[in-house]
């Protein structure tokens, strides 16, 4: 395979912080939406043949339709989307061309360029985690939007914040468990 | 949950995060140093030689973004080094060496002394001066020795 292009390594970081910063948006939503709701008759939707079994999970009890709607998983989903764009197309992911068209343009040269195959690889482990999160919720799983949310957070905010690279902690630990990088 | 909480629980995550991440750091620049128990055979990793006075041994992966930096901190302290060699070994597919070493993350850097003896090792991205220490202290226990 041949060397891929370098890219600038402050563009993964710039995107890392967007992709926190709507974590941290989704955490809260999932907190105080469905996901952790344990009123039966959650929020509008008093969805009156469930009035008995108040105090069981609000998200197993409503139908499909009802955990459709719910924001925090409607922004959930818009970010494993996100995801989903940054790995199958990194050069034309949305945060990655606002930060060569707006961000760069004001900084200096980078100093260095990285392989673009690291970032990629944090971007699927990114969609791996929040596409869980969106798979339990519409099968009715209480607290998955927040709990998914939370921990991509933590990985997207430690790239951002301390440089933190996933293709660097989990590589090989994915490659011990037979998952990837075996000999051709 | 109302949104107090959902804000505290929000804070308890960046908080902890922020622990996790001064943790790593400080783990990742900090040298650890080794019983002399393994003696590195060069033409395992695909080189013919070892440095005449030590080896910078270090394991990258494809996947690994500060990789290449390193690479670049090690080359020019070789070079300015005597008789100091710098090996960057890709295990991307070579399971069977990052199981020898027991490499889990990358870059992993390992000091080999003339034997070829592991006597320090780096996971992570550590400084140049810590390596130029550490590389100086390797160099001059053998003068010694």
């Amino acid at each position: 395979m041949p060397e891929p292009r370098g890219i600038d390594p402050r563009g993964p970081r710039f995107a890392a912080g967007v992709t926190a910063l709507l974590l941290a948006v989704t955490v809260v939503l999932g907190l105080t939406g469905l996901s952790s709701s344990q009123d039966a008759a959650f929020g509008w939707f008093a969805y009156q043949p469930l009035a008995t079994v108040a105090g069981s999970w609000a998200v197993t009890a409503v139908p499909l339709p009802v955990r459709l709607a719910d924001p925090g998983f409607l922004l959930l989903t818009a970010i494993t989307l996100l995801f989903l764009w940054s790995v199958l197309s990194p050069r034309t992911a949305p945060w990655g061309v606002l930060y060569r068209k707006v961000v760069q343009p004001r900084l200096a040269p980078p100093a260095e360029l990285e392989d673009p195959r690291a970032p990629r690889f944090a971007q699927g482990v990114g969609l791996f985690v929040t596409g869980i999160g969106v798979v339990l919720h519409l099968l009715g799983v209480p607290l998955a939007v927040p709990i998914a949310a939370g921990m991509a957070f933590i990985a997207a905010f430690l790239n951002a914040a301390f440089g933190l690279c996933l293709g660097c902690q989990l590589y090989l630990l994915l490659q011990r468990a037979g998952l990837v990088g075996r000999a051709a | 949950m109302n949104i107090i909480d959902a804000l505290i629980v929000l804070a308890a995550l960046l908080a902890v995060t922020i622990g996790v991440g001064v943790f790593l750091r400080w783990q990742q620049r900090r040298p650890r140093r080794f019983d002399p128990t393994e003696v590195v055979d060069p033409r395992r990793l695909g080189a013919t030689a070892l440095g005449e006075a030590a080896t910078l041994l270090q394991f990258s992966t494809e996947t690994c973004s500060r990789c290449p930096g390193v690479h670049r901190t090690l080359t020019a302290i070789a070079d300015d080094a005597e008789g100091v060699l710098h090996l960057d070994v890709d295990l991307t597919h070579r399971p069977d060496i990052a199981k020898h070493f027991h490499v889990l993350q990358t870059p992993t850097t390992l000091i080999l002394d003339r034997h070829g003896v592991v006597q320090t090792r780096f996971g992570g991205a550590p400084g140049r001066e810590v390596v130029e220490l550490e590389l100086a202290r390797v160099t001059a226990e053998q003068v010694h020795a």
